[in-house]
């Protein structure tokens, strides 16, 4: 898919983050493998998906807390390492993504500030029903075109390192994957210490460790 | 308040509520989208009345911030009062109580709980074998099950209750139930650590060297919690890019 394609695919995908229904097509286990079949690769952008997915396993879209867009990060990523020759192609990917969902992150407090702009003021007059509908309209737009912005950045960008670095990369297909997995783990860890912390939750997490690695062998 | 005005113009109005974050801004947060969401329940109830109509949306577009699906919960009981002709005082002042109880129970079931439960059911039966679609269909259906639902309910409880929907809230036992789920979801946490140490492909594969500085991240990740999320990641990158650096130029 062209340059134009995937970053009206994120633009797309990116609105469902905040703007439109919430339905979490945007979290990049899904945006993955929409971008997977996009590039023509659905496994390259699963397993990219399911690493990020597993980085923003702890970061939420709380109130007007900034956090790293997982959707646009995603696209990027996969996008940027579709067709890419060389073990480190997931590695750096993943790099990117991780990198260019902050650049997302920021992007939604920019809009945020804008649409606050544009939103009918107290001391303004009494708006209509017309100036209500089409400030939606407006918003949703921008936030398309935000998301479309940010993924072409990031493809310009990501397409050029991943291209140029990938054939260079000195770690095996085992040792790029266990670096990736570290930033996970972190996640798992900070998991399971809002979840209640490792003392209260010990012999459940034993359970499913041990089913987990039961089914590893199993399946 | 009519049956046929909870059926259409009601449900017009729960449609909306799916883009109540829309405008969001810093400014009114999501006051804007709720005034766009209530815009077919007020057309209903002020018909004919268009100085009201036009009061009762100047007062929905204010300031409000609530959880998005929660939200649902406060559009239902917003039209209820509106319908049964309270003041407008009353209906701001409604809105300013239940703003941040449903921030809260939806930040702790949904945004800490319920996502990353659903999230990690999908991860790790992508990594025990599930094929990737049907890891991503699993999640997505999992996932909107719980969120249209409570969508779906809360909207309908605030319709049915006005401003009695606290009772309603407190019965739902939203802080027993984001409990339940959270020790469900250690287990599933054990289960997706268990499938990524020993899963094809995963940490057993990558060698003893890499599953070691992973159970660190995670001891890390479990000891210092939140604020080690960023340092982490950062640190992820920067050892990608010195690996590749080292590489380009070796």
């Amino acid at each position: 898919m062209s340059l134009l394609g995937l970053s009206a695919l994120g633009g797309a995908i990116g609105l469902d983050g905040t703007s439109v229904g919430q339905f979490m097509v945007s979290r990049p286990l899904v945006a993955g493998l929409l971008t997977g079949w996009a590039v023509g690769d659905p496994m390259l952008g699963m397993a990219i998906g399911m690493v990020l997915e597993l980085y923003l396993l702890v970061s939420f879209p709380t109130g007007g807390s900034r956090f790293p867009e997982g959707a646009t990060a995603t696209v990027v990523a996969v996008g940027s390492c579709a067709g890419v020759e060389g073990g480190g192609a997931l590695a750096l990917a993943v790099a990117v993504g991780l990198v260019w969902g902050h650049v997302g992150g920021l992007s939604i407090t920019w809009l945020r500030r804008l649409n606050g702009r544009l939103v009918p003021g107290e001391e303004g007059p009494r708006p209509s029903v017309t100036d209500i509908v089409l400030l939606h309209v407006c918003t949703i737009g921008l936030d398309f075109l935000r998301g479309a912005a940010v993924v072409f950045g990031g493809l310009l960008v990501g397409r050029t390192v991943v291209g140029q670095m990938a054939p260079f990369w000195p770690l095996g297909p085992g040792g790029s994957v266990g670096l990736v997995l570290i930033g996970g783990a972190v996640s798992l860890g900070i998991l399971l210490r809002d979840f209640g912390g490792f003392r209260q939750n010990r012999l459940r997490l034993a359970v499913g460790l041990g089913l987990g690695l039961l089914g590893a062998q199993l399946l | 308040m009519s049956r046929s005005h909870r059926s259409r113009s009601a449900f017009a109005t729960f449609l909306r509520s799916f883009l109540i974050q829309s405008s969001w801004n810093y400014r009114t947060m999501i006051g804007t989208g709720f005034g766009l969401a209530m815009l077919p329940g007020l057309r209903r109830i002020f018909s004919g009345r268009p100085e009201e109509f036009e009061a009762a949306v100047e007062r929905h577009v204010e300031h409000f911030n609530a959880h998005p699906y929660l939200a649902s919960v406060a559009l239902g009981a917003s039209l209820r009062l509106e319908a049964d002709g309270v003041t407008p005082e009353t209906v701001r002042r409604f809105k300013t109580a239940v703003r941040g109880p449903l921030g809260g129970l939806g930040d702790a079931l949904v945004w800490a709980t319920w996502l990353p439960v659903v999230s990690m059911i999908a991860v790790a039966s992508y990594w025990l074998g599930l094929p990737g679609p049907w890891a991503a269909a699993l999640f997505l259906m999992l996932y909107n099950t719980g969120h249209i639902g409570l969508r779906i309910w809360g909207f309908w409880a605030g319709l049915e209750a006005g401003r009695d929907v606290a009772g309603k809230l407190a019965a739902a036992r939203f802080s027993a139930w984001t409990m339940r789920l959270r020790s469900w979801g250690v287990v599933v946490l054990g289960i997706l650590a268990g499938a990524v140490l020993g899963g094809e492909g995963g940490l057993g594969d990558a060698g003893s060297v890499w599953a070691a500085l992973a159970a660190a991240g995670f001891l890390l990740g479990l000891l210092v919690g939140h604020h080690v999320w960023r340092p982490a990641a950062v640190a992820v990158v920067a050892a990608i890019a010195l690996l590749a650096t080292w590489g380009s130029i070796r």
